[in-house]
């Protein structure tokens, strides 16, 4: 039971959202697109220069920068 | 599979009061002309389900003080007539662009009698997180599951009885791009829609909504027929709502849901987590409910993403592409350009001079200034209906979403984000829709400091200069003055835009979130739609003041300055225009064209990029092209047809080419050069001619731009962009002068 933040996941890994961070800058729009307590989160692959990082939720695929990926908490 | 931990529980359901829904019913089917909102996620198929429902009754413009796209239908259904209003695609009503903000403010101002509510099939959790919230209004909802042959094929069926039954109110299946089920779909919302079942939030929100509506029950000038909305939005801390309610005077609402927001954090509720946890929570119950059966395949859209965004090949791939869309621009548009320029533009002058033939000062005008004037916006179209078929392909087909995210980390030295690539891109086409197509930025300071480089980015207008004196000036390395013009525009924006970073434009935060949506192949219909649509309104915006320029500086020209000449018959020097040019021309002279025809022809620039080749013409050429041949009827039609065919002939010749790579360098015969590129090559120095590009290529954008970037970021952005941009063009073309000159050009 490991509690991680999601830069610390390589491609093909997954977890299940715990929480975002309260200063998250994308705190909203995330809550929105659905990362809600025990999602399912994936990392998908890395964009050509490491960042930009493509996630799958819900079966949707989104990109956020790896910097952004730090408050966002998920457990394996 | 199921989380490790608690999951939030599952809500219950909130059945509307039956009263109100009767109510809302019964006012819907006594509208004689009901109003019908489509709403929907971005890329659910929502504009090609519009076209299909709409067809040819479909009418696009913008919103007004914004320049995002309405798109809107009056038309026939079971003998009323309805108001179809499609609103920009939304992941939420919690605004973070101008599109969701029209689509929030449509909805709460143009009281729709009908929600139709298109969902992504193979996409249903998140797509319903949108339907929970409309459900939250007191409008009748209705449902249609788009894409349901894609979400086939990733091996979802779903079971739309079900969701039906579930949500409360109709849903049905569509295939838009086929057109199924497309046909009676705006018939049965009608008939069919009703208020659903709502979440039930947790009990300590459920109190604080109750409380909120009630007050705002004694408040009239609330939109009724969202309280509940307006009462959730609060809670969630929605900043847009809360500007709007407290700009039309409800702040007593906005501290009464603060209270209600203290007591709840001092019991440990997170409102915004609730109310988001409580709507997945169901839509994902909803999405279980409707697809029995789920099983992940691999699709078409991974594995052409394993190659589109692959480590090494994903950044070269998309750089071949954005060239290959270029020289197809190129190849298969100008001998279309060439055909309106040229031998169309002459049969059309020959007619009129036969015709006018009677009246010198008006055969001088409808040809000298008229015809050429015209003439100069259309043979701009091929070019520009090419490049927006292929942007749009690029776009609907989902490739955009790839650039952007292949592109981001390049883009953030400069402080922008890598959809801040896409409107770059487009401005080599034409700037002014460029501009427009900023608005997908979420932060005001990208917008701005976008639209200000965008300029730099050599649109197709100034093409035309480059090639005249490439092939007067450099009949050797035209292909590479060229390229060089283009990567010149770039390095400057690309400086420009650092420098306004660090200046008055800082970076606002906040992450940067993009969607890649699946791949889909566009309708054609809908791509042919669009790029003429975006064609024609360049026409439309262009012909006036493109015509009235041409036309003015004619007359400019034929009106002397001195005394003893005649009105028309005035050498160019003499002329008013001369005049002005002459007295204007010490400016350029430390760029290497202080003569007065190169700087007159700069004037009209300033207007529209396209009419400096044709003014140089005027100026260097001068009566000479301006009275052709009279010509009869018969000739004409034969000369036109026969260039018109050939023009077909060498565009579809072209397409086979343009992957073959590119010949630099030996694309102009010197013998070959038209008699502007001789006259310019008697009057200008390698030199000279370079700087002149380059100033050409910097100095401020046409007026059309400047107008789009008055009306999306105000008038006085669009001014401190002319004013920079006059300023770099000049240092800028001062310094390449003084470089060539070193150089022994």
């Amino acid at each position: 039971m490991d509690d991680l933040a999601l830069d610390s996941l390589k491609p093909g890994e997954g977890g299940y959202i715990l929480s975002l961070d309260r200063t998250h800058p994308l705190r909203r729009r995330l809550l929105e697109l659905g990362f809600v307590r025990g999602a399912r989160v994936s990392i998908v692959r890395r964009a050509p220069m490491g960042d930009p990082v493509e996630l799958r939720i819900n079966g949707t695929d989104l990109a956020l920068r790896a910097s952004d990926l730090g408050g966002i908490w998920v457990r394996l | 599979m199921t989380a490790p931990f608690s999951a939030p529980s599952l809500p219950e359901m909130l059945v509307p009061d039956e009263q109100a829904c009767r109510a809302t019913l019964e006012r819907l089917q006594a509208q004689s002309e009901p109003r019908v909102v489509v709403v929907g996620n971005p890329n659910t198929g929502k504009t090609t389900l519009i076209n299909a429902v709409a067809g040819t009754n479909l009418k696009v413009g913008n919103w007004s003080g914004v320049t995002v796209e309405k798109r809107e239908a009056q038309m026939s259904v079971a003998g009323r007539k309805v108001h179809l209003l499609d609103l920009p695609g939304a992941y939420s009503l919690s605004p973070h662009t101008p599109e969701e903000l029209v689509t929030r403010t449509a909805l709460l101002d143009e009281s729709p009698d009908v929600i139709l509510n298109v969902l992504d099939a193979g996409n249903l959790e998140r797509n319903l997180y949108l339907t929970l919230q409309l459900l939250d209004f007191e409008i009748p909802v209705a449902v249609t599951l788009n894409l349901v042959d894609e979400a086939q094929e990733k091996g979802l069926n779903v079971d739309a009885a079900a969701l039906s039954r579930a949500l409360g109110v109709p849903v049905r299946e569509t295939v838009a791009s086929r057109q199924q089920g497309t046909q009676t779909l705006l018939e049965t919302s009608l008939q069919q829609a009703t208020l659903g079942v709502r979440v039930r939030y947790p009990r300590l929100i459920e109190d604080a909504v109750g409380d909120l509506v009630g007050r705002m029950k004694a408040l009239p000038t609330l939109p009724s027929h969202a309280h509940r909305y307006l009462a959730l939005a609060l809670l969630e801390g929605d900043p847009s709502v809360r500007g709007r309610l407290s700009a039309t005077g409800h702040t007593a609402l906005i501290d009464a849901a603060d209270a209600h927001l203290a007591v709840l954090e001092a019991q440990g509720t997170d409102a915004l987590i609730e109310i988001a946890e409580a709507r997945y929570a169901r839509a994902g119950d909803l999405a279980r409910l409707s697809v029995p059966q789920a099983e992940a395949r691999r699709t078409l859209t991974d594995r052409l993403d394993g190659l589109a965004l692959h480590p090494l090949l994903g950044i070269p791939l998309f750089l071949g592409l954005v060239l290959l869309v270029f020289r197809l621009t190129f190849s298969v548009a100008s001998p279309f350009v060439d055909l309106i320029g040229g031998p169309l533009q002459d049969t059309v002058s020959g007619w009129a001079s036969a015709l006018l033939a009677w009246f010198p000062l008006g055969r001088d005008l409808v040809v000298g200034a008229i015809i050429p004037g015209v003439g100069t916006v259309l043979s701009f179209l091929p070019t520009l209906l090419v490049l927006y078929l292929a942007m749009s392909f690029l776009e609907d087909s989902g490739y955009m979403a790839r650039a952007a995210f292949l592109m981001d980390r390049t883009m953030r030295t400069l402080g922008l984000d890598g959809r801040a690539f896409i409107p770059l891109i487009l401005g080599f086409g034409c700037n002014v829709p460029a501009v427009s197509a900023t608005r997908t930025l979420e932060h005001r300071s990208d917008r701005i400091v976008v639209s200000m480089i965008l300029p730099f980015m050599s649109c197709s207008a100034r093409l035309p200069v480059y090639v005249i004196f490439a092939a007067a000036l450099f009949p050797k390395a035209g292909s590479w003055v060229v390229w060089g013009m283009y990567v010149l525009g770039m390095a400057v924006a690309f400086t420009f835009a650092y420098f306004l970073r660090r200046t008055s434009y800082p970076a606002e935060g906040g992450g940067v979130l993009l969607e890649l949506p699946p791949y889909r192949f566009p309708a054609w219909k809908v791509l042919w739609k669009h790029a003429w649509r975006r064609t024609a309104s360049f026409a439309k915006r262009a012909r006036t003041t493109v015509l009235a320029t041409v036309a003015v500086v004619w007359l400019l020209m034929a009106l002397p300055a001195v005394t003893g000449q005649k009105f028309a018959t005035v050498p160019p020097q003499d002329s008013i225009f001369g005049k002005v040019s002459q007295a204007m021309s010490p400016i350029f002279a430390p760029l290497g064209f202080g003569d007065w025809r190169a700087a007159g022809a700069l004037v009209p620039g300033f207007i529209a990029k396209e009419v400096v080749v044709g003014t140089l013409g005027q100026i260097y050429l001068g009566e000479q092209a301006a009275t052709p041949a009279p010509l009869g009827l018969v000739a004409g039609v034969q000369q036109a047809v026969s260039a018109t065919w050939e023009a077909v002939k060498t565009s579809l010749g072209a397409v086979p080419t343009v992957l073959a790579l590119p010949h630099l360098g030996t694309d102009t015969a010197t013998d070959q050069k038209s008699p502007l590129a001789r006259a310019l090559a008697g009057a200008f120095t390698p030199a000279s001619g370079l700087s002149y590009l380059v100033f050409v290529l910097l100095y401020t954008p046409c007026i059309v731009t400047v107008g789009a970037i008055a009306q999306e970021h105000g008038r006085k952005v669009a001014w401190v962009t002319v004013a920079y941009q006059l300023s770099i063009a000049w240092v800028t073309a001062f310094l390449v002068y003084r470089l060539a000159l070193g150089l022994g050009l």
